[in-house]
């Protein structure tokens, strides 16, 4: 099945996108490619079972939801050190266009599928973060809003060797008024030189009127580590796949993801890693909660390849239903190609403990309150894997939000 | 052990398995599959018109419909070419359904089941066997006391003639229709031979109803079909065991298995399959439970080139039950896809899996199964758990559970390991004076034993031979 062709899209579209931005000819090429690449280009893989697909990709009107001309954000960003390069992606090119030249499309294919083609061909909007050798940043943060039809943002950060970085970036829907529907993309690459340390956290909450794509995508050099940690509360479909590429011996990686949905969000998450090397390790983390007629579904991957000796990778996801009308799926898969490998995953799905509710409640505490807390201490697992202490303090707020 | 003793042993367990009869039949149909091709395998069995209807349009559904290609991580099936399966042959003996007694058999036929050791086995503690020899049931015993109650086992091919009636209710209409998959449809219109077992309200058959099923002849395949049909409040045990003999040519099975557990009745079936390494398995396998009703699936997996097989429940009752266990060996060459579907559509079902794999030599398994929760089955509860066992590098495992859950008011579990064989358990046993062969499979029979447990006597012997026959020359 071929996906729908957007007919307002084209070479000049594109061109006229690289020219305002007087970006170089290998950047206006990628985007060429791009573009020429959603002939054939599928859409992300989505979960068939008997009878049922998980989420319907097909169903999204790319012609009505792609304003590429009139692309408007506005976004904030601070360094938590003057050594570490922060900058929006189009600036940076200009100073480390070769560092960029060189490290871009490297860990995420630009056509990897027909949304990142898309969203590569159209991005007007993103980060470069660049740590030098050795430099040791914390909080840096890059908080955007979306003022348009449709946003498409391209994040690349390149960590050189034994460095360490946290970082911290958010989207939510902006003041403007865009009537009808939005879509943000949303593409993040990690470089991760050797012994180098990454935590790349993301909050998206944008209105739900919204469409979002989003993939981050990492790769680890020797010893590197890369921990993600991926919130959903926003948009009315969302569409989250958080990859790392373990290719260096005893490199590791930690996705931590967490969603909260309420009306009729549905929230297609997923988390996958690739044992590659020797001695590597993983630890998928993720805690959903649903309310009302919200969906969520999950896939996470657990790759162990033949040359991965003595690996270690571990999963666990967890879904507490507040309502009776919501639904959650999820698919752990563990592919193990080499003996030498410890790896469990475990999902649970179920409701607040009726005992804690009462134990609270004989406590004079009322039955709504007690619930409230009881989900708020649900999350306490991964908020304590946030480094950034206003990246936790947000996830906090928009879960005690949506408890009212 | 002496060099002697080791090749004697050899020699016993792996003549058990190896042997063949020349081949002669009294029907032969012709190789590929026509319209033509099933009417005359259903008037050759003397059937009534609605059974060839059937057959027909299960016929069509499986032209319709492709093979199953984009199933993530499935087992190759690019070798299967329905036009070289022969698919029904039926042996030379002179009594149609069945001897009454084993005298009554060709003397060679008789040859091939003493080997697998029928008779004793029934004589000891079976309540009756029904042997599968080519498509057609060739021996049918029922203990008197179970007929006098009313329990009915006998081949499918008997029961489509002489209980017209409740087969034609039941027979691939409400629990695996052909139009579920390619493959049942490809059953629905060769099936041929299998079991059909009735048990009456409130009656319970204490000693388990077995059934051997046996591929003798290159290029042919086996399409037999199970129903068991369990009445309210009654209560059996059934035992399918499945081997073939190697041939270079590929075999395809295609079994079909339909279970019917009634309010409050008890279903227990019990499958060792060892079936050769050219064998492509792939059987469609389902249960109805009604209110109470509780069914158990238990399997070991050891042989075929290729398994697709993933035994399911639908849970139609308030407080219906169903539990899984299975275990599945892959070695050279081999792909075996198992796992377990259980579908909750009532308040206060329980369901549970237990899977355990153990692979070598370059062998792959994986587990995949479904667990869907419907909207309105509150207080239901599920505990999947899958523990995977490598030998060597060449090995793969894998695991793709899939949960759909519509309901809030559920408990849902699922956890899955995998891991090697610890060099310290091997080392702990070798100072105990066990070499290393030995002292691996004392491992993993510990590894399966969970399910052993389950089995009678008799299957825990053969399925811890057919380790054992696996094991040996791992280490070589």
């Amino acid at each position: 099945m071929s996906t729908q062709a957007i007919e307002s899209l084209s070479e000049d579209t594109v061109r006229r996108i690289a020219d305002e931005r007087d970006e170089p000819e290998w950047l206006r090429q990628t985007r060429l490619d791009a573009l020429a690449a959603l002939e054939t280009a599928e859409l992300p893989d989505v979960i068939q079972t008997p009878g049922r697909r998980w989420t319907d990709l097909e169903a999204l009107d790319f012609e009505a939801l792609v304003d590429p001309l009139n692309q408007a954000d506005e976004t904030e960003r601070t360094a938590g050190d003057d050594e570490v390069v922060v900058l929006p992606f189009t600036e940076a090119l200009a100073e480390y266009g070769d560092v960029i030249e060189a490290n871009f499309g490297s860990v995420l294919d630009p056509e990897h599928n027909y949304l990142t083609a898309l969203s590569v061909a159209l991005f007007t909007t993103g980060t470069f973060v660049y740590v030098p050798e050795g430099v040791d940043v914390e909080d840096v943060t890059v908080r955007a809003e979306m003022n348009s039809r449709s946003l498409f943002s391209q994040t690349l950060v390149v960590a050189e060797e034994s460095s360490s970085v946290t970082i911290l970036e958010s989207i939510k829907t902006g003041e403007s008024e865009v009537a009808d529907d939005r879509y943000f993309s949303n593409l993040v690459e990690v470089v991760a030189g050797e012994n180098a340390n990454v935590q790349f956290g993301s909050l998206q909450n944008l209105d739900t009127d919204s469409y979002t794509y989003s993939l981050k995508r990492a790769v680890t050099d020797t010893y590197a580590t890369v921990d993600w940690i991926e919130s959903n509360f926003g948009s009315k479909l969302t569409r989250s796949d958080i990859e790392t590429e373990l290719d260096g011996d005893g490199s590791e990686s930690q996705i931590v993801g967490t969603f909260f949905g309420t009306d009729d969000q549905h929230f297609d998450i997923n988390a996958r890693v690739w044992h590659q090397a020797e001695q590597t390790t993983a630890d998928l983390v993720t805690r959903g909660v649903l309310d009302d007629v919200a969906r969520s579904v999950y896939e996470g991957v657990q790759d162990v390849g033949e040359d991965a000796w003595n690996t270690s990778s571990y999963q666990r996801e967890n879904t507490l239903m507040l309502s009776d009308d919501a639904e959650a799926d999820a698919s752990p898969k563990l592919i193990i190609h080499n003996h030498d490998t410890e790896a469990s995953h475990s999902a649970t799905v179920g409701q607040v403990d009726a005992e804690d509710l009462f134990y609270l409640e004989s406590r004079s505490i009322d039955s709504r309150t007690a619930r409230n807390m009881l989900v708020e201490g649900f999350f306490v697992p991964v908020l304590e894997e946030i480094a950034v202490d206003e990246f936790r303090d947000d996830v906090e707020d928009l879960v005690v939000e949506r408890l009212q | 052990m002496s060099s002697q003793q080791d090749d004697l042993k050899e020699t016993d367990t792996e003549a058990r398995f190896e042997f063949k009869k020349e081949e002669k039949s009294a029907f032969k149909s012709e190789k590929g599959l026509t319209e033509e091709t099933v009417r005359v395998i259903s008037e050759d069995k003397d059937e009534p018109e609605w059974m060839l209807e059937r057959r027909l349009r299960a016929l069509e559904q499986f032209q319709e419909m492709p093979m199953p290609t984009d199933w993530p991580g499935q087992p190759d099936l690019s070798e299967i070419d329905i036009d070289e399966i022969v698919p029904y042959i039926r042996p030379d003996i002179d009594v149609r359904g069945g001897a009454e007694s084993w005298e009554d058999l060709p003397e060679e036929i008789q040859d091939t089941f003493d080997k697998l050791g029928i008779p004793e086995a029934e004589k000891n503690a079976l309540s009756g066997v029904g042997a599968q020899y080519e498509s057609e049931i060739v021996y049918q015993n029922m203990q008197e006391r179970w007929e006098e109650k009313g329990v009915i086992f006998c081949d499918m091919d008997k029961a489509v003639r002489d209980h017209e009636e409740i087969v034609r209710e039941h027979f691939m209409t409400k629990c695996v229709p052909p139009s579920d998959n390619k493959f049942a449809a490809l059953h629905g219109a060769i099936w041929s031979g299998g079991s059909f077992v009735y048990v009456p309200e409130n009656t319970t058959v204490e000693m388990p109803i077995q059934a051997y099923f046996r591929m003798n002849s290159e290029g042919m395949g086996q399409f037999e079909h199970t129903l068991i049909i369990a009445e309210e409040g009654s209560e059996v045990h059934y035992i399918e065991g499945c081997s073939a003999p190697k041939y270079s040519a590929f075999n395809l099975h295609s079994g079909g298995v339909e279970v019917f557990v009634g309010e409050d009745a008890h279903v227990q079936y019990s499958t060792v399959q060892n079936w050769s390494k050219n064998t492509y398995n792939l059987n469609t396998k389902r249960a109805i439970a009604e209110k109470g009703g509780r069914m158990e699936w238990i399997s070991g997996s050891m042989g075929s080139k290729a398994t697709m097989l993933y035994p399911s429940t639908i849970l139609k009752g308030r407080g219906a039950s169903d539990n899984h266990i299975t275990i599945a060996f892959a070695g050279e060459g081999q792909d075996i896809d198992t796992g377990a579907k259980v579908y909750h559509n009532a308040p206060e079902t329980k369901s549970t899996v237990e899977s355990k794999s153990i692979a070598k030599d370059g062998g792959r398994t994986n587990y995949r199964g479904l667990v869907h929760i419907a909207d309105g089955a509150e207080n239901s509860s599920t505990a999947v758990e899958c523990d995977a066992l490598m030998f060597d590098n060449e090995s793969t495992s894998d695991t793709m559970p899939y949960m759909e859950i519509n309901e809030s008011k559920v408990d849902v579990a699922h956890e899955a390991t995998v891991g090697k064989i610890g060099d310290e358990d091997i080392f702990y046993l070798q100072s105990r004076g066990l070499d290393d062969d030995d002292a691996k499979q004392m491992i993993v029979s510990g590894f399966i034993e969970p399910i052993t447990e389950e089995l009678p006597i008799e299957y825990a012997v053969e399925l811890n031979r057919l380790v054992e026959l696996e094991m040996e020359g791992s280490l070589g």
